[in-house]
């Protein structure tokens, strides 16, 4: 077995980190004092690779959990609600110190309830921010490599979660419950209808299957097997976060019912009014419905009120649209006091 | 029966040197009764086993001794014993690379792999690994090793190729594939039995086994038409001495075989011992929706055991289109109003349906060509096909 370093750093940064990047001049905007260039102010021990050639880190240049903690409740507090520069570059500063955090979870092999509470909110982090930035351009946000490091984070906390219930002699806290519970749905609804997350579903124990992630659970179900509508319908009886996440799926989902009903209600005369379509699909507005139906090939009739579907005219070979703020997640995210939300104080 | 440990090695020997596989195969094997006799249970045997035997047989023998011993020990020393069940197989790879252009040895190799096997899931229910299927997917590494050995012998002629022993080998490490869900790692190994020119002269068992477990995969990757085609192989060549072994195969075949549309035979199911089914197709039959899902509930735990409530979960489309088929079948009429069809899913029992739902579901069920028509929503009604308006579930794909 090899045997792993223990960090002794109680700051959020090692001195020796800081007074390298303050003499580099390679602090961040956010870590300067006042604004002040090369004036260290809160500085937060940011990412590098781990490659050949570089040293094994001393003791001194790890952090204690505790110091851990402290970052990540930092960064997702004060940083997150400054307000001075644009959320996509407060994300990609927030990004780049969570990976830290990771990468020392790794070298320290810290036990798995630390790993969990300090995995779940940058869980929370990445899918706030994956729908909150998903209309920015990809020079300032690419989607891909969030999704990708939100799937990483989330299979790993599963993991953990899966090792902690063998072990099942320290039992869960009602607040650890409700925490798996949240993140359980998330996972569920981040890969809706896949048949890996879905026979995960199946083997989660019962006390952790709260009405919430029943309703995950049933959406992906549903997915699967093809019943949209449904889909949607329950979509909308989902809190914040996992309506968000759920609702990056919607482009992806309306295109396919537009699909189904270009077969269904095809005909030369016969319409089908904007109206339903657009509270059945979940849009805030008669305009997206218009717009998205133009880009399908679903024809809009000149009264502005119906629109004709016709087999032959759609176009399949058209990919889903990018995803938008939708209203109806817009308004569950208004109410929110963001850091306590991320940091899963309160659901 | 063998009395001292000279014995045992004599004949050992004697087998080796008659290049008997069968018989050196049985002598290291942990279902043969040799393993009953306590004189063999050595804890340190190298020296009397180098003394009478050649190599490389010397080692395997060794390394299979110190299993007996350890499965010997109160309480049984399972971990131990599946460390030098491991070393034993690294010998027989040892081995197959020694003995070039030859393959009477592959029985050897079987009995090995096959009691690696089981000596790892032995200590996986055992639990003793840390994370659950570490151990066996240590056990699959060591069976890769015979395997590469076996699949790179492409030098020896046709009789005596290594390459005989492939499948054997595959099965064995499905089996553990399957059991720690790691099924993207079968790809590899299938793609080498099926461009393999001995596809079709393995033996029959294995083949069966084989097809059973490709067949199962194909369903997980929802190529229903391929999983019938393999299951069936399966099902119908395996024999009848072996029940437990046909109904394991049924488990799969029935419900890939109804999402087709081919429901099964009452007496068949009662025959294995799964009628879980027939609760389930009739169901369907009768198109009650409620009760499809009533029957997956009740036998939730079965379906999940055997990996198959997704697949099950996804029939539910067969019992709306029987409902709808019926509600169509009393009206008899071409244009059927939609709220008939609420009223039907209603009295079967499904709760807060709304007229929106029922108009997607129907939506379905025509783009699937389950139904032939169109609905018309300003009259709120589905028009069907005067011909054929619902095509026999086998003939739609």
């Amino acid at each position: 077995m090899t045997e792993f370093v223990q960090g002794t750093c109680e700051d959020m940064c090692p001195q020796h980190e800081i007074k390298l990047r303050t003499k580099e001049h390679l602090l961040h905007f956010f870590e300067r004092k006042q604004g002040e260039k090369n004036v260290p102010g809160i500085v937060v021990k940011s990412f590098s690779r781990s490659a050949a050639g570089i040293k094994t880190p001393r003791k001194s240049d790890l952090r204690t959990p505790r110091a851990l903690q402290k970052t990540v409740e930092y960064l997702l507090k004060d940083i997150l609600m400054d307000k001075r520069k644009p959320l996509c570059f407060v994300y990609d500063f927030i990004f780049d110190r969570l990976r830290c955090v990771r990468q020392e979870i790794v070298m320290q092999n810290l036990d798995t309830l630390t790993t969990i509470s300090l995995l779940e909110p940058t869980i929370m982090f990445l899918a706030y921010c994956r729908y909150r930035l998903c209309t920015e351009a990809v020079d300032n946000f690419d989607p891909a490599i969030c999704n990708q490091h939100l799937q990483e984070c989330l299979k790993k906390t599963l993991c953990c979660y899966d090792e902690l219930s063998l072990q099942d002699e320290r039992p869960f806290t009602i607040l650890m419950t409700k925490r798996r519970s949240f993140i359980e749905s998330l996972y569920q609804l981040f890969n809706l209808g896949s048949y890996e997350a879905l026979q995960r579903s199946l083997k989660v124990p019962m006390n952790f299957r709260d009405p919430i992630f029943c309703t995950a659970q049933q959406m992906s179900l549903e997915m699967y097997r093809r019943n949209y509508y449904k889909v949607m319908k329950l979509m909308e009886g989902l809190p914040h976060i996992l309506a968000a996440i759920a609702s990056l799926k919607l482009p992806v989902l309306r295109r396919e019912l537009y699909q189904v009903f270009s077969v269904a209600y095809n005909s030369k005369n016969l319409t089908v009014p904007i109206k339903w379509l657009q509270t059945g699909f979940l849009y805030s507005d008669r305009g997206s419905v218009v717009n998205d139906c133009k880009y399908y090939g679903v024809e809009a009739q000149s009264d502005g009120e119906s629109v004709k579907f016709s087999k032959a005219a759609f176009l399949c070979d058209r990919n889903p649209i990018n995803a938008v703020h939708e209203g109806f997640v817009e308004e569950k995210l208004q109410k929110l006091y963001l850091p306590e939300v991320l940091l899963l104080k309160k659901f | 029966m063998f009395g001292t440990l000279n014995n045992y090695l004599n004949g050992v020997q004697r087998a080796w040197s008659g290049q008997d596989g069968q018989t050196v195969a049985s002598f290291v094997s942990l279902s043969d009764k040799h393993i009953m006799n306590r004189n063999l249970y050595l804890q340190n045997p190298e020296s009397a086993v180098e003394r009478q035997l050649d190599q490389p047989i010397d080692e395997i023998v060794s390394a299979h001794l110190k299993v007996l011993y350890y499965l010997g020990c109160e309480p049984r020393g399972y971990m131990e014993a599946y460390k030098h069940q491991t070393q034993c197989t690294q010998a027989v790879v040892k081995m197959l690379q020694l003995l070039k252009e030859e393959n009477w040895c592959l029985p050897i190799m079987y009995a090995v792999c096959l009691d690696l096997r089981i000596l790892a899931q032995k200590c996986e229910e055992e639990g003793k690994s840390s994370k659950p299927g570490e151990i066996l997917e240590k056990a699959a590494e060591c069976l890769m090793g015979c395997f590469r050995v076996c699949a790179a012998d492409n030098r020896s002629s046709d009789e005596d190729t290594k390459r005989l022993g492939m499948l054997t080998l595959v099965n064995q490490l499905f089996k553990v594939y399957f059991r720690i869900n790691k099924l993207h790692l079968c790809k590899p190994l299938i793609r080498a039995i099926d461009s393999s020119a001995f596809k079709d002269s393995f033996p029959l068992a294995e083949q069966i086994t084989y097809k059973y477990f490709v067949g199962r995969k194909a369903m997980f990757d929802s190529d229903y038409k391929a999983a019938d085609e393999f299951l069936s192989f399966a099902f119908q060549n395996c024999s009848r001495r072996f029940p437990k072994n046909k109904r394991s195969i049924l488990i799969y075949l029935v419900p890939v075989k109804m999402l087709l549309g081919f429901m099964p035979k009452k007496m068949v199911l009662e025959r294995y011992d799964v009628l879980q089914f027939h609760e389930l197709a009739c169901a369907l039959k009768e198109g009650n929706v409620r009760r499809f899902d009533d029957v997956i509930q009740k036998h939730e735990a079965f379906f999940i055991k055997c990996g198959i409530y997704l697949l099950v979960e996804k029939l539910k489309f067969i019992a709306y289109r029987n409902l709808f088929k019926k509600v169509y079948l009393i009206k008899n009429t071409h244009q059927l109003d939609l709220s008939n069809f609420q009223s039907a899913l209603e009295f079967v029992g499904e709760e807060g349906i709304t007229m929106d739902e029922t108009h997607c579901i129907v939506a379905n069920l025509i783009y699937e060509g389950r139904i032939k028509g169109y609905i018309s929503h300003v009259h709120n009604k589905l028009v069907v096909s005067k011909q054929n308006p619902f095509p026999p579930l086998n003939t739609v794909s």
